[in-house]
């Protein structure tokens, strides 16, 4: 889409209108709380829809989920020498999903984006539902899950203590303190707006529930210096948690000596991917949502043009690395390490390699074009096939590696059941669930952010 | 210091290496390789500090942007400076002493042979030369004023620049330092060799503001030094994963990295990297009065930079396979010497005439103007 009304002088000299359509902070309050406030029995129809079916979905995962406890990981494809299947792929490509909050929410305040206000709130929502859905697989993955409990260092009679050199408990702390750290990160941004819709609200229950959690909220000056002093804190601290994240998650595979895991490359790789299938996600959710939601002066194209850029950035950073890795196989002189390569490229996951191929690095890269990284239709389209990419690339990492091992006799062709689609499909209905949720009652924009940057915000606004 | 200065302690350093040279010409081109890659890193971490702005349409580094600019647009003296690591690469690349090679480097022909190599070299210097000279000139094409398309096109040219600059960067640093030893691999090692690229740039720049007449303020240091600060953390982080990964698995053809790093006096500056290389401007610059105190900051920057100095000495030097390294010490520093004040007095040379500002540059009032909050 062409925004007309911009100048060569005023583009290159000026900074672009972030909030768009005229809107004053009535406005944007207005805009923001409208669903909050929304009795329930008033929800909208779309909503209905979309929450019984993501909820319904939610709720077969938990039964399969009780089935598997009762029938063991049996009834899932993973068998000799694939011992990792879609368990590890989902949890790999979950924890990913969950970076682009943190890097908006983190990263993007410490470059000074004001262009995240707008988005920071849902992606960060976004985080902590996907670090959930995360969290379930390493857990039902177990094949004695009644012992699941060690793998936390619990002091107990028998000294038993979970081995500190293996990266799965190293992933324990990491993914845990993301998830503590984001919460708080998130919930501090919340206090608030929270606050707003606890002075708005007309039903006492809800008065009740945002009054709590605004935790006696004035907006006092005293407050509000307060609140930016955690969060330029909590920011100073989600900032390297984006990059150990997923670094920790990458040692589960690089730490290794199986040739397609085990290389150098693999921390950085791995978070340049996370923040790469984030954003796409961000899109995938974000899109839709500022359509049916009425926010499309608040999250303008330039916003998602800006999320484009960062997927076409991070998704060179992926292509970069498969491309050193691919090259150092050979160049290493190693026949393992040559032979796993060639045989993700050509031989029976060729299918998938390619797929992730095409949509890891040639999809993104069409972002260089200006006309299809401001249209809404082509970051849609592009963003589900970077989702389908990054799910893949997971499952070409784990699988390719590993059904081809060191000793030929036991090779052996992976293939899912019926259950490792229902696990992947129910995740995605827990996700949207708590998604689906968090629209309807909470304020999916940073009202208070969006303000402060306003042009009404600025001393020098004529 | 004056051009001529420079030019005098380069010819010194210089001199004084030729007296190393002609006792020992093997040991002696280690640390030519070692001093002619540690002043290269400056250039390259220019680039894609000047790359980086156009491409992010930057408005805060407006001001500081036109010193980085002087360094990038030096780069072509590098080419002629390569020629005799071309000369004497026999005595420094163990993968060309064709007729005596194992079965792996034999494997690795196709890449690692002296025609290759020297090709590849020409190549990364077309980029370099390119990227540097063009936005150079393009920017100082700006100042005589009012042209801001040229903005535009900087940042169009800026897209496919930085590709080929983070691709030729990362092959160079596997041709002329992962290649030393040359059973070694890496993949993470161009990753490593930008960071290190990176932090020389920024510590260049900010010194140099610091004896310039820019006007720029404690905001403008305080961003560099933010940058300074992450990229401190980036390269020890790069630096552990290597290491962590390499030394979990313990295979051998991927130690033999480090353990060339643990033996004949090696051991000592091995662990001291962490300290000297992380800990020391980690909370050098940490503070925000640091980075914006401007003698605080200039010792952070010159720590730093020599710290990376150590940094490329480090990667180099252990290859030597000299037992008695040290001996050689004082020749390998006053190579440093020549090439560093070369390449000043290079850029005191194209400084000559032209803005320490990019004054036609539409975003300059921004950049002036610019405060942290």
């Amino acid at each position: 889409m062409h925004r007309g009304d911009v100048s060569l002088e005023e583009e290159v000299t000026k900074r672009e209108t972030l909030i768009r359509g005229g809107l004053s902070y009535h406005d944007v309050t207005e805009a923001v709380c409208k669903m909050p406030e929304t009795p329930f029995l008033k929800s909208p129809k779309g909503w209905l829809i979309g929450f019984t079916i993501s909820a319904s979905l939610m709720v077969m995962f938990f039964l399969s989920i009780v089935y598997l406890i009762w029938e063991g990981i049996g009834i899932w494809g993973n068998s000799s020498p694939v011992f990792w299947a879609w368990d590890i792929v989902n949890f790999v490509f979950w924890v990913g999903i969950g970076h682009a909050g943190t890097l908006i929410s983190a990263i993007l305040y410490l470059f000074r984006q004001k262009w995240r206000t707008s988005i920071n709130r849902y992606a960060e929502a976004m985080t902590i539902f996907a670090v959930i859905c995360a969290l379930i697989f390493p857990g039902i993955h177990v094949g004695r899950i009644w012992v699941v409990y060690y793998f936390f260092p619990l002091p107990n009679q028998m000294d038993m203590w979970p081995n500190f050199r293996s990266p799965l408990l190293w992933d324990m702390f990491a993914v845990g303190t993301y998830f503590i750290v984001s919460l708080h990160f998130w919930y501090v941004g919340l206090i608030p707006d929270l606050a707003t819709l606890r002075d708005r609200v007309k039903s006492k229950t809800a008065k009740m529930w945002y009054g709590l959690f605004s935790l006696g909220w004035r907006g006092s000056m005293r407050h509000w210096l307060h609140y930016e002093r955690a969060y330029l804190l909590l920011a100073a601290l989600s900032t390297p948690l984006v990059l150990s994240v997923h670094s920790v998650v990458s040692f589960d595979f690089a730490i290794a000596q199986l040739p397609g895991w085990h290389t150098t490359i693999f921390p950085p790789y791995f978070v340049a991917g996370a923040v790469f299938s984030g954003f796409a996600m961000v899109q995938t959710l974000m899109l839709p949502a500022r359509k049916w939601l009425g926010l499309k002066d608040i999250v303008t194209i330039k916003h998602i043009e800006n999320m484009n850029k960062i997927i076409l950035v991070t998704g060179s950073m992926v292509g970069y690395a498969y491309g050193i890795e691919f090259f150092m196989a050979w160049y290493s002189g190693n026949e393992y390490e040559s032979f796993t390569f060639i045989n993700r490229a050509f031989g029976p996951y060729a299918w998938a390699y390619w797929t992730m191929v095409s949509c890891n690095v040639l999809t993104p890269q069409l972002f260089w074009f200006k006309r299809l990284r401001t249209s809404i239709t082509a970051s849609f389209i592009l963003a589900i096939f970077v989702n389908i990419g990054m799910w893949f690339e997971r499952f070409v990492i784990i699988v390719t590696s590993l059904n081809r091992d060191f000793l030929p006799s036991s090779w052996h062709y992976f293939s899912p059941r019926i259950w490792e689609p229902i696990f992947l499909l129910g995740s995605f209905g827990l996700f949207f669930t708590l998604f689906l949720l968090f629209v309807r009652y909470l304020p999916v924009i940073a009202m208070a952010e969006v303000k402060g940057i306003m042009p009404h915000g600025d001393d020098h606004h004529a | 210091m004056k051009m001529l200065t420079l030019l005098i302690v380069a010819a010194a350093g210089f001199g004084f290496w030729v007296l190393g040279f002609s006792s020992d010409p093997t040991r002696s081109m280690y640390g030519y390789l070692f001093g002619f890659v540690s002043a290269l890193t400056i250039p390259l971490g220019c680039m894609f500090f000047v790359l980086i702005q156009h491409l992010t349409r930057a408005g805060w580094s407006v001001l500081t942007r036109r010193v980085a600019e002087f360094g990038m647009a030096v780069v072509p003296i590098f080419a002629v400076l390569f020629i005799p690591i071309v000369v004497f690469g026999h005595d420094l690349f163990p993968w060309s002493h064709t007729g005596h090679l194992d079965e792996t480097l034999i494997k690795k022909a196709p890449y690692l042979n002296m025609s290759f190599f020297v090709i590849r070299a020409v190549i990364y210097f077309a980029i370099w030369t390119g990227i540097g000279v063009w936005f150079y000139r393009k920017s100082v094409e700006q100042d005589l004023g009012g042209r801001f398309e040229l903005t535009k096109t900087m940042g169009k040219v800026g897209t496919f620049s930085i590709i080929l600059l983070a691709l030729s960067t990362s092959f160079a640093s596997f041709d002329w330092l992962m290649s030393l030893q040359p059973h070694w691999y890496s993949t993470v090692f161009g990753v490593y060799f930008f960071a290190g690229c990176f932090l020389a740039g920024l510590a260049f720049m900010s010194l140099m503001l610091m004896r310039s007449t820019v006007p720029v303020t404690a905001e403008h240091y305080q961003d560099l030094g933010k940058l300074l600060f992450g990229f401190t953390m980036f390269w020890a982080y790069i630096g552990f994963s290597q290491f962590m990964i390499y030394w979990y698995a313990n295979i051998p053809e991927e130690t033999e990295f480090y353990l060339h790093r643990l033996e004949h006096g090696w051991s000592p500056v091995s662990y001291a990297l962490i300290v000297t290389n992380f800990f020391i401007p980690f909370f050098l610059i940490m503070s925000r009065h640091a980075k914006r105190n401007k003698s605080v900051f200039a010792a952070g920057c010159i720590w730093i930079m020599l710290a990376h100095f150590v940094d490329i000495y480090w990667l180099v030097m252990p290859t030597s396979g000299a037992h008695h390294w040290q001996d050689y010490l004082v020749f390998d520093v006053a190579v440093l010497i020549g090439f560093v004040a070369l390449f000043l007095a290079a850029v005191a040379w194209v400084m000559k005439g032209i803005s320490m500002v990019p004054k036609g540059d539409p975003r300059l009032p921004e950049s002036i103007a610019f405060e942290n909050y």
